[in-house]
């Protein structure tokens, strides 16, 4: 290609980019004045009141949107490689393949059942963000489950039939469409919700009518689109198999050729799907409308830095990938609870700019439920240290072996079976006092 | 602005929303019920498998899982989030009142959730990969953990019938609210009829592997399904009365008025239909065969648990929460423990239009130029959670309820006498709005009946009215 075809194409892409930052927070519709959105917002709390301090659900919200976000990526990332792997003739691309394909059909139900936290406690303090924009897209918004659904069953669809690669590339193709798909109509609302200024005026399409077919999108930013699903889904997908091959390269039937083959592979794309992570970040941070501060925050830059954090140790990682798979792993954490972080700002900037706080939230300060959570998280805890730990060892054990359980993890499975009986004990025999006091 | 805190309506004709929920929602009570049952189903196998050594007990208990993550687990674990997504978008103040009540309640189940789907898959992958003991062990903290998200969920749809107890409005004590009259019966029954429902799933799969497994561990595996079902479907039955008789008066009110009988049919048909066949199974375990079983799991989807959804839906009318939040989204009474306050009284005196942010400013006072489409806005926005109200079929259309009315002063006359605090019946709220809004949404009503009972469902703010606006 000639200079002039490069310099026109990256006038093109820079016009491009433009565009995309004016469509992406710029341009706002005249309509309510921020007194009215503030009064809006206020009313659309609900009146019952926030049942604990604000402050104590949105920290739950960051961690529990971290976890659940990573088994999203994973989810999208295993596929992408699952469908390159499968057209490869290379036996090792085949065989990672399969192993994404299954480490993406267990994020599915992972993401599925990590992702109910962070929306629990996320429309407890920021109620009128979540109802609002998902009503204004309501038929799209049940649309998310009928294509999970489906997105879900392809993937089951490549598992099946993931000795014959081919079909499996075909069902994966259609899983990742589906996912993809789910993840924009999440994004959307996610989105739109941040612009409470202009819900009025999207839903009633400026006073002419009332749009409650729900089949309205109003807004959609490629650069966040990017940066909180695409890019990161590479990168962490890439961890992923670092991790892979350190976790399974223990086992005899794992070849050193192909355990190196894949942590290599991991590293690289981790890179690579990091760099396009970082600028479409930067990007995002830089479409943000300017009177949310967001060029100015320390959130902003601190996600920024995460990110490098995270690309730098990656870096490393590459001479050396086995052995950099749990530093990655740190790292790509932190980063990504400070992305968590950033999210939330941008959630209080938003909404403070209508005089809007969830610290002002009102509370009906409660402690029996509180309590029942923190109990239940408590034997939880025991629960999943025990099983997981039982599986981290199953997994290592030589196929054909069978792991023995010693003492220790005994006493730990006795301990386990004991106390979520005794938590049933207890849940069933207060409802037998409560139900005694008020109604015998 | 004097604004109400009602989110943009979603307005789905015909079917209504609320239909979204129920289909929802029974594919997730089929899915859960199963997962659940099964749970405690597979549990008690692996423990027989242990204690009488018989390893090929295990290619079934497999198998099962395998049916479990493929079917119960993709449609349950997408369904759950599926009913909290439709209640949001066609009831966002009804869930709104759950969740702000309820959310430390919910994030203990998610606790389960979470153990509830990592065991699944960890059973799946460490059985015959480590001791018997220890996945034995396994095997019962996912039944007995499965089960407490049942316990959980129970309390919480118990509240959204009712809060039980009326001291709860002034104490707001959360387990007033939580462990109800009928929390215990409403957790037996279901968990009695989760057995059913299982034991139907485990016919089928065995039938289904019955060559490959000794004949005589087959019929054991028959014979258990369909003891566990037989137990299930007559425990589930004497629960299924005592819950009935735990009902809040106006739901019984209800049962008996417009519950239609044959919903009544289609349960005790379907109980009558699976207990003979669990007899059968139980008697000639070889005469299982999956092309029975599986249409009779499919009929309990459309006679049981979908007609149980309506009825769980119908009865609780007219609230869709707590019995302080209406089926058209407006607060109808104080909840002095939470300062809650009836917005009854505001919306007669400010009218329905004003208060809602989210309906057109030339729609917010009314004229001779756009009374119609104000009074559509108002039927799509009051009336529409339970009517369809631009059409003659599909949820109680309101061209069949106002047949031959195609005058305002008719419609008014009907309405403004049967939709007061004193005569509405039970079942439905009163009109709340100023006497001018019940005008424009009688005037709608007799102009759909005067174009033949059916008319577009878009709204449009009449070029006059956005003229004076401007």
């Amino acid at each position: 290609m000639s200079m002039v075809a490069y310099q026109n194409l990256t006038r093109w892409v820079l016009l491009g980019v433009l565009a995309l930052m004016l469509l992406g927070g710029r341009l706002a519709f005249a309509g309510q004045s921020p007194a009215e959105v503030g009064a809006m917002l206020k009313a659309m709390a609900d009146p019952a009141g926030a049942p604990f301090y604000p402050v104590v659900m949105q920290i739950l919200q960051v961690i529990t949107w971290a976890l659940h976000i990573v088994f999203v990526w994973t989810s999208i990332g295993g596929l992408f490689y699952a469908i390159y792997g499968f057209t490869r003739k290379d036996p090792n691309h085949q065989r990672l393949a399969k192993a994404m394909l299954e480490l993406s059909k267990v994020s599915v139900s992972l993401a599925i059942v990590l992702g109910v936290a962070p929306l629990l406690f996320y429309q407890v303090i920021y109620d009128s963000l979540w109802y609002a924009s998902a009503n204004l897209s309501a038929s799209w918004y049940m649309m998310f489950i009928v294509f999970l659904l489906i997105g879900y069953y392809l993937i089951w669809g490549a598992y099946f039939t993931k000795n014959r690669p081919q079909l499996a590339t075909f069902f994966s193709i259609g899983g990742v469409i589906f996912l993809l798909a789910v993840g924009f109509l999440i994004h959307v609302v996610n989105y739109q919700a941040l612009y409470p200024e202009k819900w009025v005026e999207w839903y009633t399409s400026g006073g002419t009518t009332m749009n409650h077919t729900g089949w309205n999108i109003y807004a959609f930013n490629i650069f966040r689109y990017l940066a909180f699903l695409v890019f990161p889904s590479i990168s962490v997908t890439g961890v992923f198999m670092m991790l892979y091959a350190w976790y399974f390269g223990k086992r005899p039937e794992f070849e050193r050729d192909y355990v190196n083959f894949s942590a290599k592979l991991g590293a690289k794309l981790a890179l690579m799907g990091g760099a396009g992570w970082i600028v479409f970040h930067v990007l995002y941070i830089f479409s943000v409308p300017a009177d949310w501060n967001a060029k100015g925050s320390i959130f902003a830059w601190l996600s920024v830095l995460g990110l490098l954090l995270c690309a730098g140790v990656i870096f490393i990682a590459q001479k050396n990938p086995i052995g950099m798979a749990i530093p990655s792993l740190v790292a790509g954490t932190v980063a990504t609870l400070l992305i968590a972080v950033f999210r939330e700002y941008l959630r209080v900037s938003s909404t403070a700019r209508f005089g809007y706080s969830i610290y002002e939230y009102k509370v009906n300060l409660e402690w029996l439920s509180p309590m029942l959570f923190v109990g239940t998280t408590l034997t939880g805890l025991i629960l999943y240290a025990y099983t997981w730990w039982m599986a981290y060892r199953a997994g290592r054990t030589p196929k054909g072996e069978v792991y023995q359980a010693n003492e220790t993890e005994d006493a730990l499975g006795n301990a386990s079976v004991f106390i979520v009986t005794l938590w049933a004990v207890v849940f069933i025999g207060t409802g037998l006092i409560i139900i005694a006091r008020n109604y015998l | 602005m004097d604004v109400l805190g009602f989110q943009p309506m979603w307005y789905v004709p015909a079917i209504g929303s609320a239909t979204v929920i129920a289909v929802i929602a029974t594919i997730h009570v089929m899915a859960s019920h199963t997962s659940v049952g099964a749970s405690i189903l597979l549990a008690y196998l692996a423990t027989k498998a242990y204690r009488e050594n018989i390893p090929q007990l295990y290619d079934y208990i497999k198998k099962y899982l395998l049916t479990l993550l493929v079917f119960s687990y993709v449609s349950g674990s997408i369904s759950g989030p599926g009913i909290w997504f439709s209640a949001t978008v066609a009831n966002p103040r009804g869930i709104s009142a759950l969740i702000h009540n309820f959310v430390w309640v919910w994030a203990a189940e998610w606790i389960w959730f979470v153990a509830e789907v990592t065991l699944v898959y960890i059973l799946f992958y460490t059985l015959g990969r480590i001791d018997q003991k220890s996945w034995l062990k396994l095997a019962w903290i996912f039944a007995i953990g499965s089960w407490a998200t049942m316990y959980i969920i129970v309390g919480i749809l118990s509240f959204m019938l009712s809060p039980g107890h009326e001291k709860w409005f002034t104490t707001g004590n959360i387990l007033d609210a939580f462990y109800n009259k009928n929390y215990f019966p409403h957790l037996l029954m279901r968990s009695a009829y989760m057995f059913a429902i299982a034991g139907t799933i485990g016919i089928v799969i065995a039938s289904l592997m019955r060559k490959d497994i000794p004949e005589k561990v087959y019929k054991d595996i028959v014979r258990t399904m369909s003891y566990w079902g037989i137990g299930g479907l007559v425990f589930g039955t004497m629960f299924f009365g005592w819950y009935f008789s735990t009902l809040p008066e106006r739901s019984l009110v209800m049962l008996a008025g417009i519950v239609p009988t044959w919903y009544y049919g289609l349960i005790f048909g379907i109980l009558l239909i699976l207990l003979a066949h669990f007899v059968l199974t139980s008697i000639k375990p070889t005469a299982a065969r999956a092309y029975i079983a599986l249409p009779i799991y499919a009929l309990i989807f459309f006679m049981g648990v979908y007609p149980e959804e309506k009825i769980r839906e119908t009865i609780r009318k007219p609230y869709v929460a707590g019995e302080f939040v209406w089926v058209n989204q407006i607060i109808a009474r104080d909840v002095p423990a939470k300062d809650i306050k009836s917005e009854v009284d505001i919306i007669n005196e400010k009218g329905y239009l004003q208060v809602n942010a989210f309906v057109p400013e030339g729609l917010k006072t009314i004229t001779p130029e756009n009374k119609i489409m104000a009074g559509k806005a108002i039927a799509i926005l009051q009336c529409s959670g339970c009517h369809n109200v631009t059409g003659a079929s599909g949820l109680r259309p309101f061209a069949k309820k106002f047949e031959g009315m195609d005058s305002e002063d008719m419609v008014y006359g009907f309405l403004s006498n049967y939709l007061t605090p004193q005569a509405h019946p039970p079942y439905m709220p009163y009109f709340v709005g100023k006497d001018e809004e019940l005008r424009a949404l009688s005037a709608y009503i007799a102009d759909m009946i005067s174009k033949g009972g059916r008319v577009s469902a878009k709204i449009e703010v009449p070029k006059a009215t956005l003229e004076a606006h401007k």
